[in-house]
């Protein structure tokens, strides 16, 4: 599939997996408003893209992301005004969790990610970081109030440690190690140049799974964030029931038996 | 009661729920479906009985459903499957609303349908050697009503990962830890059955119904977060 010419954003695919690059290093990767839009354009391509099975996410030079782009904000007079509407009526379509793609995303922090970079470690259903990955988060350190992403994290991790990086803004870190052993990542790549090489093998490795129980697990599993364990489990319940007789519920053990990689219909871009 | 796939017997004040098919990697067959039932109403229902651990017989903890047994019993299969739609499982604790504390000892491998266990115990130690994973999406299954209980209980990029990998990776004891998805690990397998039986009967030194009421408090926080 050709995928849309972006200006800050690179999408490609290597074999089974889609990279989604943030590609303004210069900027360590702030998102300005054209970024903000390629990333619902972004996200649906490789959603849409049978090849595709599983989305690595990650950035290019020093930084993996670093929020709204604050020059941006502070040079045209229009300010976080331009972005009102939006947030107001939470309508955000910069996530793989806002644009609902129910394939894997496994998201690959280099270097620094701080505030609303904190979105797509959020949002993500596996985050691995290079050893020299730092997080904080400083919106509060330059009169900003942060929510939906530290909102996302408290549901997934310890919230105290949630708590405090919104609290002590700018003045203090969470690097790597600290990130692993409180459950915010699963693991810590180092070199930290292996990162790229590392999430790419876990991709490939995730992508032997079947596309089509690997989404109904994907939703079964957010919906648990969603509802109360007994509704959560009721949910789940029906995305159990929506594999029986599905092609892949016979070729899984089939494969298995004959020490074979399994032939899994291609992901449905068109399932719920 | 007599149970031909668990081992249900009595330690004091402890009621122990054994896996018990080793050669099976004491994977649930029709008869152990409806043996578990049985034994945590059993349990349950025994006022001799203040606290109840549950673990497995030989190399492995538990291995979720045998497959292969039930697709040459169809009316058990049938039946499992109504149950899973209609939510009305009846595998675990939580399943069959038991409200004494519970304690997964998980001794070895704990796969898949497995994890059911771990999910819905209060407490869960493990020994050296045990190892957590989900094949579920390996062969084409869905994973939902354990993991979704793990996510509720534990640092969810664990669970999601260890869900959409599949058979490929493994959790081990340590990690498992550091999660806090079991709290315990003891020095060696030989001493799981006599640590669990110590932590039970700590806890059994308590008040009955003070101990049921707290579990009914606690696990209701994992329901809907709706305001009365």
């Amino acid at each position: 599939m050709k995928y849309s010419h972006l200006d800050h954003l690179v999408v490609e695919r290597r074999g089974p997996v889609g990279w989604l690059i943030n590609n303004r290093p210069d900027q360590l990767n702030a998102m300005n408003a054209a970024m903000r839009d390629e990333f619902a354009i972004a996200w649906k391509e490789l959603d849409a893209d049978p090849d595709v099975r599983v989305i690595v996410h990650t950035g290019e030079g020093r930084a993996f992301q670093t929020g709204v782009d604050m020059s941006e904000v502070a040079g045209d007079g229009v300010g976080m005004e331009r972005y009102r509407d939006s947030v107001a009526h939470f309508d955000l379509h910069f996530t793989s969790w806002h644009q609902q793609v129910w394939k894997p995303v496994i998201t690959a922090v280099n270097g620094i990610c701080c505030g609303g970079g904190f979105h797509w470690v959020a949002d993500a259903d596996i985050v691995i970081a290079a050893s020299d990955a730092q997080f904080f988060d400083p919106h509060v350190s330059v009169g900003q109030v942060v929510a939906i992403e530290a909102i996302g994290l408290m549901k997934k991790m310890p919230v105290e440690a949630v708590m405090r990086m919104a609290f002590m803004g700018r003045y203090e870190r969470v690097h790597a190690a600290r990130a692993y052993e409180l459950g915010m990542i699963s693991e810590i790549v180092d070199p930290p140049g292996a990162l790229r090489e590392r999430a790419q093998e876990l991709a490939e490795t995730i992508a032997r799974n079947s596309p089509a129980a690997m989404a109904a697990t994907k939703r079964a599993l957010w919906g648990a964030l969603e509802l109360g364990l007994t509704d959560a489990c009721k949910a789940g319940a029906q995305e159990l029931v929506g594999m029986w007789g599905h092609p892949d519920q016979e070729e899984g053990p089939r494969a298995f038996a004959e020490k074979r990689d399994a032939n899994w219909l291609p992901p449905d871009a068109s399932a719920p | 009661m007599t149970y031909d796939t668990l081992d249900v017997h009595r330690n004091g004040p402890v009621g122990w729920l054994i896996f018990d098919r080793p050669d099976q990697a004491n994977a649930m067959n029709a008869t152990m479906l409806q043996e578990l039932e049985r034994a945590w109403v059993e349990l349950d229902q025994d006022p001799a009985v203040r606290v109840i651990v549950n673990t497995g017989n030989g190399r492995a903890f538990q291995t979720g459903l045998d497959v292969r047994q039930l697709a040459r019993d169809p009316g058990a299969l049938r039946e499992q499957s109504r149950r899973t739609r209609d939510a009305a499982l009846r595998l675990t604790a939580w399943h069959n609303q038991v409200w004494k504390p519970v304690i997964a000892a998980v001794n070895g491998v704990c796969a898949g349908g497995g994890l059911h266990f771990v999910a819905d115990a209060d407490i869960v130690i493990a020994a050296p050697e045990a190892t957590f994973l989900d094949p579920h999406v390996s062969i084409g299954q869905v994973s939902a009503y354990e993991t979704i209980a793990l996510v509720k209980k534990s640092p969810m990029e664990a669970i999601t990962r260890l869900a959409l990998v599949g058979r490929h990776e493994r959790i081990n004891a340590t990690r498992a830890r550091a999660l806090g998805i079991v709290s315990e690990v003891v020095d060696s397998a030989d001493s799981l059955h006599s640590r669990a039986q110590e932590i039970a009967e700590t806890i059994a030194q308590h008040p009955p119904e003070q101990l049921a009421a707290t579990k009914r408090a606690l696990w209701g926080a994992l329901e809907t977060a709706e305001l009365q």
